[in-house]
Protein backbone atom coordinates (compact mmCIF):
# COMPACT_ATOMS: atom_id res chain seq x y z
CA UNK A 1 0.00 0.00 0.00
CA UNK A 2 2.84 2.32 0.93
CA UNK A 3 4.60 1.43 -2.31
CA UNK A 4 1.50 2.29 -4.28
CA UNK A 5 1.23 5.66 -2.55
CA UNK A 6 4.89 6.37 -3.21
CA UNK A 7 4.53 5.34 -6.86
CA UNK A 8 1.43 7.49 -7.23
CA UNK A 9 3.16 10.46 -5.61
CA UNK A 10 6.27 10.05 -7.74
CA UNK A 11 4.39 9.54 -10.97
CA UNK A 12 2.07 12.42 -10.19
CA UNK A 13 5.03 14.70 -9.62
CA UNK A 14 6.70 13.52 -12.80
CA UNK A 15 3.46 13.95 -14.71
CA UNK A 16 2.96 17.51 -13.46
CA UNK A 17 6.60 18.36 -14.10
CA UNK A 18 6.38 16.80 -17.57
CA UNK A 19 3.19 18.63 -18.39
CA UNK A 20 4.72 21.94 -17.23
CA UNK A 21 7.95 21.32 -19.12
CA UNK A 22 6.17 20.64 -22.38
CA UNK A 23 3.24 23.05 -22.02
CA UNK A 24 4.91 25.59 -24.31
CA UNK A 25 5.87 23.01 -26.91
CA UNK A 26 9.30 22.13 -28.22
CA UNK A 27 11.99 24.19 -29.85
CA UNK A 28 13.48 22.19 -32.67
CA UNK A 29 16.70 22.79 -34.61
CA UNK A 30 17.61 20.33 -37.34
CA UNK A 31 20.65 20.67 -39.55
CA UNK A 32 21.31 18.06 -42.20
CA UNK A 33 24.43 18.00 -44.34
CA UNK A 34 24.50 15.83 -47.42
CA UNK A 35 27.88 14.43 -46.32
CA UNK A 36 25.99 12.61 -43.60
CA UNK A 37 26.39 14.98 -40.67
CA UNK A 38 23.20 15.69 -38.80
CA UNK A 39 22.54 17.96 -35.87
CA UNK A 40 19.12 17.57 -34.31
CA UNK A 41 18.30 19.47 -31.12
CA UNK A 42 14.94 19.26 -29.43
CA UNK A 43 14.47 21.40 -26.32
CA UNK A 44 11.32 21.96 -24.28
CA UNK A 45 10.45 25.60 -24.91
CA UNK A 46 9.70 26.32 -21.24
CA UNK A 47 13.29 25.52 -20.31
CA UNK A 48 14.90 28.12 -22.59
CA UNK A 49 13.92 31.28 -20.64
CA UNK A 50 14.83 29.46 -17.41
CA UNK A 51 18.26 28.60 -18.81
CA UNK A 52 18.96 32.33 -19.08
CA UNK A 53 19.49 32.42 -15.33
CA UNK A 54 22.56 30.25 -15.78
CA UNK A 55 24.19 32.45 -18.41
CA UNK A 56 27.07 34.45 -16.89
CA UNK A 57 25.94 38.05 -16.50
CA UNK A 58 28.97 39.49 -18.36
CA UNK A 59 28.01 37.55 -21.48
CA UNK A 60 24.37 38.53 -21.12
CA UNK A 61 25.20 42.21 -20.64
CA UNK A 62 27.26 42.26 -23.82
CA UNK A 63 24.44 40.61 -25.75
CA UNK A 64 21.88 42.98 -24.27
CA UNK A 65 23.87 46.01 -25.37
CA UNK A 66 23.16 45.03 -28.96
CA UNK A 67 19.82 43.29 -28.64
CA UNK A 68 18.30 45.54 -25.94
CA UNK A 69 16.71 48.16 -28.21
CA UNK A 70 15.08 45.44 -30.29
CA UNK A 71 13.54 43.43 -27.45
CA UNK A 72 10.27 45.42 -27.27
CA UNK A 73 9.98 44.95 -31.04
CA UNK A 74 10.60 41.22 -30.73
CA UNK A 75 8.02 40.94 -27.96
CA UNK A 76 5.41 42.92 -29.92
CA UNK A 77 6.16 40.93 -33.06
CA UNK A 78 5.70 37.54 -31.41
CA UNK A 79 2.61 38.71 -29.55
CA UNK A 80 1.03 39.83 -32.83
CA UNK A 81 2.20 36.81 -34.80
CA UNK A 82 0.27 34.55 -32.42
CA UNK A 83 -2.89 35.96 -34.01
CA UNK A 84 -1.92 34.43 -37.34
CA UNK A 85 -1.88 30.62 -37.14
CA UNK A 86 -0.83 30.33 -40.78
CA UNK A 87 1.26 33.03 -42.42
CA UNK A 88 3.95 32.96 -45.06
CA UNK A 89 6.06 35.92 -43.98
CA UNK A 90 9.20 35.82 -46.08
CA UNK A 91 10.28 33.64 -48.95
CA UNK A 92 13.53 34.04 -50.86
CA UNK A 93 14.21 31.76 -53.76
CA UNK A 94 16.86 31.47 -56.42
CA UNK A 95 18.30 28.65 -58.47
CA UNK A 96 20.21 27.20 -55.51
CA UNK A 97 18.72 28.48 -52.31
CA UNK A 98 15.31 28.56 -50.76
CA UNK A 99 14.59 30.38 -47.51
CA UNK A 100 11.18 30.43 -45.89
CA UNK A 101 10.08 32.17 -42.71
CA UNK A 102 6.52 31.48 -41.66
CA UNK A 103 4.19 31.20 -38.73
CA UNK A 104 2.49 27.86 -38.30
CA UNK A 105 0.23 26.91 -35.39
CA UNK A 106 1.92 29.12 -32.82
CA UNK A 107 5.44 28.45 -34.03
CA UNK A 108 7.90 30.44 -36.06
CA UNK A 109 9.40 28.17 -38.68
CA UNK A 110 12.60 28.95 -40.55
CA UNK A 111 13.58 26.62 -43.38
CA UNK A 112 16.77 27.01 -45.38
CA UNK A 113 17.56 24.69 -48.25
CA UNK A 114 20.74 24.96 -50.26
CA UNK A 115 22.97 22.52 -52.07
CA UNK A 116 24.54 20.25 -49.50
CA UNK A 117 22.68 21.53 -46.49
CA UNK A 118 19.22 21.99 -45.04
CA UNK A 119 18.36 23.78 -41.83
CA UNK A 120 14.96 23.72 -40.14
CA UNK A 121 14.22 25.72 -37.02
CA UNK A 122 10.90 25.69 -35.19
CA UNK A 123 10.46 28.06 -32.23
CA UNK A 124 7.21 28.35 -30.29
CA UNK A 125 6.18 32.02 -30.36
CA UNK A 126 5.35 31.84 -26.66
CA UNK A 127 8.96 30.93 -25.99
CA UNK A 128 10.31 33.87 -27.99
CA UNK A 129 7.92 36.21 -26.20
CA UNK A 130 8.96 34.84 -22.79
CA UNK A 131 12.59 35.07 -23.76
CA UNK A 132 12.23 38.69 -24.87
CA UNK A 133 10.37 39.55 -21.66
CA UNK A 134 13.03 37.84 -19.54
CA UNK A 135 15.85 39.60 -21.37
CA UNK A 136 14.07 42.95 -21.08
CA UNK A 137 13.76 42.43 -17.35
CA UNK A 138 17.48 41.76 -17.13
CA UNK A 139 18.59 44.60 -19.39
CA UNK A 140 20.31 47.54 -17.61
CA UNK A 141 17.61 49.96 -18.80
CA UNK A 142 14.89 47.97 -17.00
CA UNK B 1 -9.90 -11.09 0.69
CA UNK B 2 -7.98 -9.01 3.17
CA UNK B 3 -4.71 -10.05 1.52
CA UNK B 4 -5.92 -9.50 -2.05
CA UNK B 5 -7.45 -6.06 -1.51
CA UNK B 6 -4.19 -4.16 -0.85
CA UNK B 7 -2.53 -5.88 -3.85
CA UNK B 8 -5.43 -4.95 -6.09
CA UNK B 9 -5.38 -1.38 -4.81
CA UNK B 10 -1.62 -1.23 -5.36
CA UNK B 11 -1.97 -2.49 -8.95
CA UNK B 12 -4.78 -0.07 -9.65
CA UNK B 13 -2.80 2.82 -8.20
CA UNK B 14 0.24 1.89 -10.25
CA UNK B 15 -1.82 1.54 -13.42
CA UNK B 16 -3.49 4.88 -12.75
CA UNK B 17 -0.17 6.59 -12.08
CA UNK B 18 1.44 5.09 -15.18
CA UNK B 19 -1.55 6.13 -17.29
CA UNK B 20 -1.41 9.64 -15.90
CA UNK B 21 2.29 9.87 -16.63
CA UNK B 22 1.93 8.53 -20.15
CA UNK B 23 -1.02 10.79 -20.85
CA UNK B 24 0.76 13.86 -19.51
CA UNK B 25 3.95 13.24 -21.45
CA UNK B 26 2.19 12.31 -24.67
CA UNK B 27 -0.54 14.89 -24.60
CA UNK B 28 1.29 17.93 -23.27
CA UNK B 29 3.08 18.79 -26.55
CA UNK B 30 -0.10 18.06 -28.50
CA UNK B 31 -2.06 20.31 -26.16
CA UNK B 32 0.57 22.99 -26.47
CA UNK B 33 0.41 22.75 -30.24
CA UNK B 34 -3.36 22.77 -30.27
CA UNK B 35 -3.82 25.63 -27.80
CA UNK B 36 -2.66 28.46 -30.05
CA UNK B 37 -4.45 26.85 -32.95
CA UNK B 38 -7.69 26.68 -31.05
CA UNK B 39 -7.43 30.25 -29.88
CA UNK B 40 -6.18 31.29 -33.24
CA UNK B 41 -9.02 29.69 -35.18
CA UNK B 42 -11.49 32.34 -34.09
CA UNK B 43 -8.87 34.97 -34.78
CA UNK B 44 -8.27 33.40 -38.16
CA UNK B 45 -11.91 33.85 -39.01
CA UNK B 46 -11.69 37.49 -38.04
CA UNK B 47 -8.36 37.68 -39.85
CA UNK B 48 -9.89 36.43 -43.06
CA UNK B 49 -12.70 38.95 -42.91
CA UNK B 50 -10.90 42.00 -41.55
CA UNK B 51 -7.16 41.62 -41.92
CA UNK B 52 -5.33 43.32 -44.67
CA UNK B 53 -1.98 42.09 -45.89
CA UNK B 54 0.76 44.12 -47.45
CA UNK B 55 2.70 42.11 -50.01
CA UNK B 56 6.06 42.86 -51.54
CA UNK B 57 7.46 40.85 -54.42
CA UNK B 58 10.87 41.42 -55.96
CA UNK B 59 11.72 39.39 -59.03
CA UNK B 60 15.05 39.33 -60.77
CA UNK B 61 14.75 37.36 -63.98
CA UNK B 62 17.79 35.71 -65.46
CA UNK B 63 19.70 32.48 -65.40
CA UNK B 64 19.19 32.06 -61.67
CA UNK B 65 15.85 33.73 -61.28
CA UNK B 66 15.61 35.28 -57.84
CA UNK B 67 12.36 35.99 -56.12
CA UNK B 68 11.74 37.63 -52.77
CA UNK B 69 8.26 37.56 -51.32
CA UNK B 70 7.29 39.36 -48.13
CA UNK B 71 3.80 39.27 -46.66
CA UNK B 72 3.01 41.46 -43.66
CA UNK B 73 -0.35 41.82 -41.91
CA UNK B 74 -1.09 45.56 -41.67
CA UNK B 75 -2.34 45.18 -38.10
CA UNK B 76 0.95 43.57 -37.12
CA UNK B 77 2.90 46.36 -38.77
CA UNK B 78 0.74 48.92 -36.95
CA UNK B 79 1.54 47.35 -33.59
CA UNK B 80 5.21 46.63 -34.18
CA UNK B 81 6.29 49.85 -35.87
CA UNK B 82 5.82 52.08 -32.76
CA UNK B 83 8.21 49.83 -30.82
CA UNK B 84 11.10 50.66 -33.16
CA UNK B 85 12.99 53.72 -32.02
CA UNK B 86 16.03 53.95 -34.17
CA UNK B 87 17.59 56.75 -36.19
CA UNK B 88 14.77 58.84 -37.62
CA UNK B 89 12.01 56.41 -36.75
CA UNK B 90 10.32 57.10 -33.43
CA UNK B 91 6.91 55.95 -32.16
CA UNK B 92 5.74 55.03 -35.63
CA UNK B 93 6.74 58.39 -37.12
CA UNK B 94 9.68 59.18 -39.31
CA UNK B 95 11.40 62.57 -39.21
CA UNK B 96 12.60 64.30 -42.32
CA UNK B 97 14.20 67.65 -42.97
CA UNK B 98 14.61 70.15 -45.79
CA UNK B 99 17.68 68.35 -47.06
CA UNK B 100 15.63 65.22 -47.74
CA UNK B 101 13.10 67.20 -49.73
CA UNK B 102 15.56 69.41 -51.61
CA UNK B 103 13.86 72.47 -50.19
CA UNK B 104 10.35 71.43 -51.25
CA UNK B 105 7.64 72.09 -48.67
CA UNK B 106 5.91 68.74 -48.74
CA UNK B 107 2.97 69.83 -46.59
CA UNK B 108 2.24 72.74 -48.93
CA UNK B 109 2.54 70.38 -51.89
CA UNK B 110 0.10 67.91 -50.38
CA UNK B 111 -2.31 70.73 -49.52
CA UNK B 112 -2.13 71.89 -53.11
CA UNK B 113 -2.77 68.38 -54.39
CA UNK B 114 -5.65 67.88 -51.98
CA UNK B 115 -7.41 71.07 -53.00
CA UNK B 116 -6.93 70.61 -56.72
CA UNK B 117 -9.42 68.97 -59.04
CA UNK B 118 -9.06 65.48 -60.44
CA UNK B 119 -6.80 65.13 -63.43
CA UNK B 120 -3.26 65.52 -64.45
CA UNK B 121 -1.64 68.50 -62.77
CA UNK B 122 2.10 67.97 -62.77
CA UNK B 123 4.04 66.67 -65.72
CA UNK B 124 7.76 67.10 -66.01
CA UNK B 125 9.38 65.89 -69.19
CA UNK B 126 13.10 66.01 -69.64
CA UNK B 127 15.83 64.25 -71.54
CA UNK B 128 16.39 61.86 -68.66
CA UNK B 129 12.96 61.24 -67.27
CA UNK B 130 9.25 61.88 -67.39
CA UNK B 131 7.46 62.52 -64.11
CA UNK B 132 3.72 62.65 -63.93
CA UNK B 133 1.74 63.29 -60.76
CA UNK B 134 -2.02 63.15 -60.82
CA UNK B 135 -4.99 62.85 -58.51
CA UNK B 136 -7.91 60.79 -59.67
CA UNK B 137 -10.87 59.15 -57.93
CA UNK B 138 -9.35 59.70 -54.48
CA UNK B 139 -5.96 58.29 -55.45
CA UNK B 140 -2.62 60.00 -55.90
CA UNK B 141 -0.73 58.66 -58.91
CA UNK B 142 2.98 59.16 -59.42
CA UNK B 143 4.54 57.88 -62.60
CA UNK B 144 8.28 58.15 -63.20
CA UNK B 145 9.85 56.91 -66.40
CA UNK B 146 13.62 57.16 -66.62
CA UNK B 147 14.70 57.12 -70.23
CA UNK B 148 18.42 57.60 -70.42
CA UNK B 149 19.69 55.39 -67.68
CA UNK B 150 21.76 52.42 -68.74
CA UNK B 151 18.82 50.37 -67.59
CA UNK B 152 15.49 51.98 -68.28
CA UNK B 153 13.16 52.02 -65.32
CA UNK B 154 9.55 52.73 -64.74
CA UNK B 155 8.05 53.55 -61.36
CA UNK B 156 4.34 53.71 -60.72
CA UNK B 157 2.89 54.63 -57.35
CA UNK B 158 -0.80 54.66 -56.54
CA UNK B 159 -1.72 55.80 -53.04
CA UNK B 160 -5.20 56.57 -51.71
CA UNK B 161 -5.48 60.27 -50.75
CA UNK B 162 -6.75 59.19 -47.31
CA UNK B 163 -3.43 57.46 -46.78
CA UNK B 164 -1.49 60.50 -47.97
CA UNK B 165 -3.49 62.70 -45.57
CA UNK B 166 -2.81 60.28 -42.71
CA UNK B 167 0.86 60.18 -43.61
CA UNK B 168 1.16 63.95 -43.30
CA UNK B 169 -1.06 64.23 -40.22
CA UNK B 170 1.79 64.08 -37.70
CA UNK B 171 3.36 67.50 -37.96
CA UNK B 172 5.61 69.69 -40.00
CA UNK B 173 8.70 67.52 -40.22
CA UNK B 174 7.25 64.09 -39.64
CA UNK B 175 5.47 61.36 -41.51
CA UNK B 176 3.03 59.29 -39.47
CA UNK B 177 3.58 55.77 -40.77
CA UNK B 178 1.23 54.12 -38.29
CA UNK B 179 -1.63 56.45 -39.21
CA UNK B 180 -0.93 55.75 -42.88
CA UNK B 181 -1.01 51.99 -42.27
CA UNK B 182 -4.26 52.37 -40.35
CA UNK B 183 -5.78 54.35 -43.24
CA UNK B 184 -4.47 51.75 -45.68
CA UNK B 185 -6.22 48.96 -43.77
CA UNK B 186 -9.62 50.37 -44.73
CA UNK B 187 -8.80 50.23 -48.44
CA UNK B 188 -9.80 47.50 -50.86
CA UNK B 189 -7.41 45.31 -52.81
CA UNK B 190 -5.04 47.55 -54.69
CA UNK B 191 -1.59 47.71 -56.18
CA UNK B 192 0.43 50.45 -54.53
CA UNK B 193 3.86 50.44 -56.10
CA UNK B 194 5.26 48.95 -59.24
CA UNK B 195 8.88 49.35 -60.28
CA UNK B 196 10.22 47.79 -63.45
CA UNK B 197 13.66 47.98 -64.91
CA UNK B 198 15.75 45.63 -66.97
CA UNK B 199 17.06 43.83 -63.89
CA UNK B 200 14.25 43.83 -61.34
CA UNK B 201 10.54 43.99 -60.97
CA UNK B 202 9.19 45.21 -57.66
CA UNK B 203 5.55 45.17 -56.72
CA UNK B 204 3.84 46.24 -53.52
CA UNK B 205 0.15 45.57 -53.13
CA UNK B 206 -2.60 45.17 -50.60
CA UNK B 207 -5.20 42.42 -50.24
CA UNK B 208 -6.72 40.07 -47.69
CA UNK B 209 -4.73 36.94 -48.57
CA UNK B 210 -1.96 35.68 -46.33
CA UNK B 211 0.07 34.26 -49.20
CA UNK B 212 1.65 35.71 -52.32
CA UNK B 213 -0.22 33.66 -54.85
CA UNK B 214 -1.47 36.38 -57.15
CA UNK B 215 -1.25 40.05 -57.91
CA UNK B 216 -4.22 42.33 -58.32
CA UNK B 217 -4.89 43.46 -61.82
CA UNK B 218 -2.71 46.33 -62.88
CA UNK B 219 -4.43 49.72 -62.55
Amino acid sequence: MLLAKLALGFCGTVAVAGAYTFHEGIMRVEEDHYDGRHVHVWVPAAIVPMALHFVPSRHLERALEHAGPWLPTLRALTKELKKYPEAELVEVEDANQHVRIRAHQGKLLIDVTEPGETVHVACPLVMIEDLARELEARSPAA
Amino acid sequence: MNVLAPQLTEKMALTLAASLLAAAVLLAPVAAAQAPNASGSSQNISASSHDRWLHVRVTKPGNSEETVRVNVPLELAEKVLPTINRNRLHSGKVRFDDVDCHGVDLHALVDAVRSSKDGEFVTVQSKDSDVRVAKQNGYLFVHVFEKNRPKKSQVEVKVPMKVVDALFSAGKDELDLVAALHALSSQGDTELVSVKDEENTVRVWLDSKNVTDSLPSHP
